[in-house]
């Protein structure tokens, strides 16, 4: 994030008369506090908005809290179903993310590695997943889980989320092996070791910016998806936060203090990890889509 | 999702580039392959031909049936489904709301994206901070972001009740209004998405020789001129890649909407996947919800071909 | 065409200073080489000819008119950049007829001055042709067409030829050159290589730490340097240095730290007296094997044309360069002298030449 010079040449900086110079960082920052306040308003008063009562929140809902509702935010964070929620979300991203992971890897270094009949085509087969929605095949998607008797578990959740990501996630690892030089493989050979072995030993541990990032993209998108876990849980206990936060809505209808401190409680981890591990989750989510 | 295209062509040529050569590995020298073959490759294969290639399938042979999903499918009724569907009011919104999302993204979405990339490409105090902010939207979960704007918009308590108060003017309920909601929800799918584009331009721009630009400054040219003629040239990889970008997310607009309208008023705002979920999801109807399936992975095909036909062509 | 004069010129990033005060004077038409170790400034100071880079300090002017305060375009350079930078979508007539076609030149001049320029450069061929689509040295070439293509006063070069392989830079150093004396435009060239300093210049100045160490012709340069520095950058292989005590007087010698002595013949002029260091060509080091000082040899390293010599004279290396074919080897024991009045003396705590 360094090198921004790019576009403009430091020769600008110079040669154009000091007011003209002026003038455009004027009018860069201007606009860039107008976007910011667009993206930050909303964001700002939900989670102000958990601190007013109902009230307060009608005749002011720009401003501070008239009085501060600590009991809002009390009430949800002593209550079970918001743990019980994250928690769902969380062994749910858990699962997807480490089936992912260990799915696509092993295919991915066979794809890249290992030479057999009808690897070019199995390779194509997975990329044909990345052209279509889940949506096209969901009531399919929703019976087969049905037959399977995994309606309603966490399994019914992971297993489709693990094959739809299958497709990106091989690409992406396939083309970061396939930079793993041939000497090394050849050199491991002669060592006497297979391919099992060297994918343990050599491919594995040099791929950890490619594990990553593959790692990040399978838990972001499993941690806030909504289709798929919408149509294949049924019972409110099962329910990752994305759905408990639209029941928790359904049931609390316009008592919008509430609504918003659950909200606000419910994106907070989102938020405080995004700024945590800021470079790599724009690199993960970026790269991850130019890259493939 | 990319540039599963652009890997489709490529692959095929590399594939023939590889056929041409002889590879040491492919004579009997080398470690045995079938352990490899026989644990690595099955998991993967079996995932997802079950959960993906095999219920894509499935959704074509269910189209042609009425079917409530319990028992097998038995009603052959032809094409009727797709008749039906292409009659249906609601579908035919969800069509045109899906393209004005499309064109929106496009002519609004990706063009914003760029001007901000290319304010943030300045090397001023702050640029960070401000590129983090405007991607924050785009990790925030879809159903989140739908709710914030809920509230934004809601005419009792939100902030355009506030605003329009303000000015003494009486609160539109904007998500009520059957001739405003979409554009209502397109200014949320705006606000979502920018971000993530942007981040592909600063990549984009990132990724541009600098020498270049301070050749056209000594060739003579002017700000607009160098982006004209230097940058915009340069990025066109990254502009494609944003609208493809941009049409597939508008293909799959679903949870967004869900707690913005879900659809309504009155249809106004459906999309093609709320449309399915109403339609095929809540009612069990399998065969119609599978030809509605069917229509957007029509879409699908007939948009990649075109992509690549078109876009394509040059890289 | 014009003289370009550059005075007291300082370039800052933030508090670090990166040139202390350069002036240099560069005649009307004439070929400058500015040559320095890597990191020295020598880009810096191009590119704020050019006008890509702000000048901190002092006063940069082309054709007798101060252009510190100037856009590049306002300056009437044109650059030659080590990677080239020829734009990669458009081809190479358009990349050549790009800044014509920003000054709203029409159709026809466009299309005529490129033309004139390819046949100078031998292009005319590959004018429908991407970049992508050209060889190493042809790109090269096209970067230089681009730049006569404007008809420049001045022409700046930032290590044109550092990307090709060495028989490639061999040909466009001729070529550059011959460009050179058929449009005699004036020309700030950049390198590192000081071979290529001394072969093409008219003027060299080397630099060092963003300071000039010396200004002048190649041979003045090779002959009288007015430093340590200047004397170990030019000339390969490098000039050794000996530090000792110079004795003159009859039989004038330099004393080394061991003791030794090694007579240094009839010097031609009066030397320095007392701690010096003491700088000697190696083709000025030569084998004696009457009266010379012993030496061992360490390593014979034959290049076909000649042969170098490191060998070991009192604890220290030196290397010598022979035209003959030599069949010593390591360890063998020689006899060396220096050639008369070929020492160069330098003050052993500033470097300068005494
Ligand atoms: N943008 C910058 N910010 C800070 N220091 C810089 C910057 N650009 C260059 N420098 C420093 O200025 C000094 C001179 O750099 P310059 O590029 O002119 O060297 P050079 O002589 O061209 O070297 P080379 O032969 O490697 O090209 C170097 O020490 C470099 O680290
Ligand atoms: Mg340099």
């Amino acid at each position: 994030m360094t090198d921004t010079t790019a576009t403009l040449p430091p020769g600008n900086r110079n040669t154009s008369s000091p007011g003209s110079s002026f003038v455009r960082t004027l009018y860069t920052y201007a606009a860039l506090f107008l976007v910011a306040s667009i993206v930050l308003i909303p964001l700002v008063t939900t989670a102000l908005g958990g601190f007013k009562t109902l009230g307060d929140l009608r005749t002011n809902p720009f401003g501070l809290p008239a009085e501060w509702q600590w009991a809002n935010y009390l009430e949800i964070l002593f209550s079970e179903r918001y743990w019980r929620m994250l928690w769902n979300s969380l062994v749910i991203g858990f699962w997807t993310t480490f089936l992912t992971l260990a799915v696509a890897a092993m295919a991915a270094f066979t794809l890249a590695h290992v030479r057999f009949f009808g690897s070019g085509y199995l390779l194509n087969y997975f990329l044909l997943g990345l052209m279509f929605p889940v949506a096209t095949a969901i009531l399919p998607l929703f019976i087969r889980v049905r037959d399977l008797g995994l309606l309603d578990s966490y399994w019914g959740v992971v297993l489709p989320q693990v094959a739809f990501g299958l497709g990106m996630s091989i690409l992406l690892m396939r083309n970061f092996f396939r930079n793993v030089p041939n000497e090394l493989f050849d050199a491991a050979f002669v060592d006497g070791c297979g391919y099992i072995r060297f994918f343990w030993a050599v491919t594995l541990p040099l791929s950890r910016p490619i594990i990553a990032t593959v790692g990040i993209v399978a838990f972001v998108q499993s941690w806030n998806n909504y289709i798929i876990p919408l149509i294949m849980l049924t019972s409110e206990s099962n329910y990752p936060w994305p759905l408990g936060i639209m029941s928790y809505r359904g049931e609390y209808g316009t008592a919008w203090q509430m609504i918003l401190a659950f909200i606000t409680l419910t994106i907070l981890p989102t938020v405080i990890v995004f700024f945590a591990a800021q470079k790599h989750i724009i690199a993960g989510l970026t790269s991850g889509a130019v890259k493939g | 999702m990319t540039t599963a295209l652009q890997n489709w062509a490529s692959s095929a040529r590399r594939k023939i580039k590889e056929n041409a050569r002889p590879i040491r590995r492919e004579e009997p020298i080398g470690p045995a392959r079938w352990p490899v073959l026989v644990l690595f490759m099955p998991p993967a294969l079996l995932l997802f031909t079950i959960f993906v290639i095999l219920p894509i399938g499935e959704a074509a042979w269910y189209s042609v049936f009425n079917w409530n999903g319990y028992g097998r499918p038995e009603e052959f009724v032809g094409l009727r489904n797709f008749e039906v569907l292409f009659r249906n009011n609601a579908f035919r919104q969800a069509l045109q709301n899906t393209g004005l999302i499309m064109l929106v993204s496009i002519i609004i979405q990706v063009p914003l994206a760029l001007w901000l990339a290319m304010l943030l490409a300045r090397k001023i105090p702050g640029v960070v901070g401000f590129r983090l902010i405007f991607f924050l939207p785009y990790v925030l979960a879809d159903v989140a972001a739908g709710l914030i704007w809920r509230f934004v918009y809601d005419g009792d308590f939100g902030l355009f009740a506030a605003i329009f108060g303000f000015f003494g003017m009486e609160t539109p309920y904007v998500l009520a209004d059957r001739n405003v909601a979409i554009y209502a929800v397109l200014a949320v799918v705006v606000w979502k998405y920018f971000g993530f584009h942007m981040m592909l331009f600063i990549a984009g721009l990132q990724a541009i020789d600098k020498h270049l630009l301070e050749a056209a400054d000594i060739d003579g040219a002017s700000g607009w001129q160098k982006f004209r003629y230097v940058t915009l040239p340069l990025l066109g990889p990254t502009v494609r890649l944003s609208i493809f970008f941009a049409v597939i997310g508008s293909l799959q607009l679903f949870d967004v909407v869900m707690p913005l309208t879900g659809g309504g008023p009155s249809n106004s705002t459906e999309t093609l996947v709320t449309f399915l979920y109403s339609y095929g999801v809540m009612r069990m109807q399998v065969g119609f919800g599978s030809a509605a399936g069917v229509v957007l992975f029509v879409i699908c095909v007939v948009l990649a071909f075109t992509y690549k036909r078109v876009l394509m062509r040059n890289d | 065409m014009a003289p370009v004069s550059i005075k007291d010129v300082r370039k800052y990033y933030g508090a670090l200073e990166v040139l202390h005060g350069v002036s240099i004077d560069i005649a009307d038409g004439e070929f400058v080489v500015l040559v320095g170790p890597s990191g020295c400034g020598k880009s810096t100071l191009l590119r704020m000819i050019a006008g890509l880079e702000a000048i901190s300090g002092g006063t940069i002017s082309v054709d007798g008119e101060v252009v510190n305060d100037r856009a590049p375009k306002e300056r009437d350079i044109a650059m030659v950049f080590q990677s080239y930078a020829l734009y990669p979508h458009m081809t190479v007539a358009q990349n050549m007829g790009f800044s014509l076609k920003l000054r709203n030149a029409g159709k026809t001049e466009i299309e005529a001055a490129v033309a004139k320029a390819a046949k100078i450069l031998g292009l005319t061929e590959l004018l429908g042709r991407y970049p992508r689509e050209l060889s190493g040295g042809q790109r090269q070439r096209v970067a230089m067409g681009r730049a006569i293509v404007r008809d420049p006063k001045v022409f700046l070069f930032d290590e044109p030829l550092s990307n090709l392989d060495a028989k490639l830079r061999v040909q466009m150093r001729t070529e550059v050159r011959e460009l050179h004396q058929r449009l005699g435009s004036t020309t700030v060239y950049v390198t590192h290589d000081q071979i290529e300093a001394m072969t093409m210049a008219d003027k060299i100045v080397v630099m060092n730490d963003g300071n000039v160490e010396q200004v002048g012709a190649p041979l003045e340069l090779y002959d009288r340097p007015a430093n340590a520095f200047v004397a170990g950058f030019l000339g390969s292989p490098a000039m050794n240095f000996i530090d000792g005590t110079a004795h003159r007087g009859d039989g004038a010698a330099l004393e080394l730290a061991g003791g030794a002595r090694i007579a240094l013949g009839d010097p031609g002029r009066t030397l320095p007296e007392g701690p010096v260091t003491f700088g000697i060509r190696p083709e000025d080091i030569v084998l004696d094997p009457e009266s010379g000082t012993t030496a061992r040899i360490s390593v014979v390293e034959p290049t076909g044309s000649e042969t170098h010599l490191v060998a070991h004279l009192a604890d220290r290396e030196i290397v010598l360069v022979a035209r003959d074919r030599l069949t010593y080897r390591p360890g063998d024991e020689i006899r060396v002298s220096f050639a008369s009045g070929r020492g160069h003396f330098f003050d052993p705590g500033t470097g300068a030449r005494l």
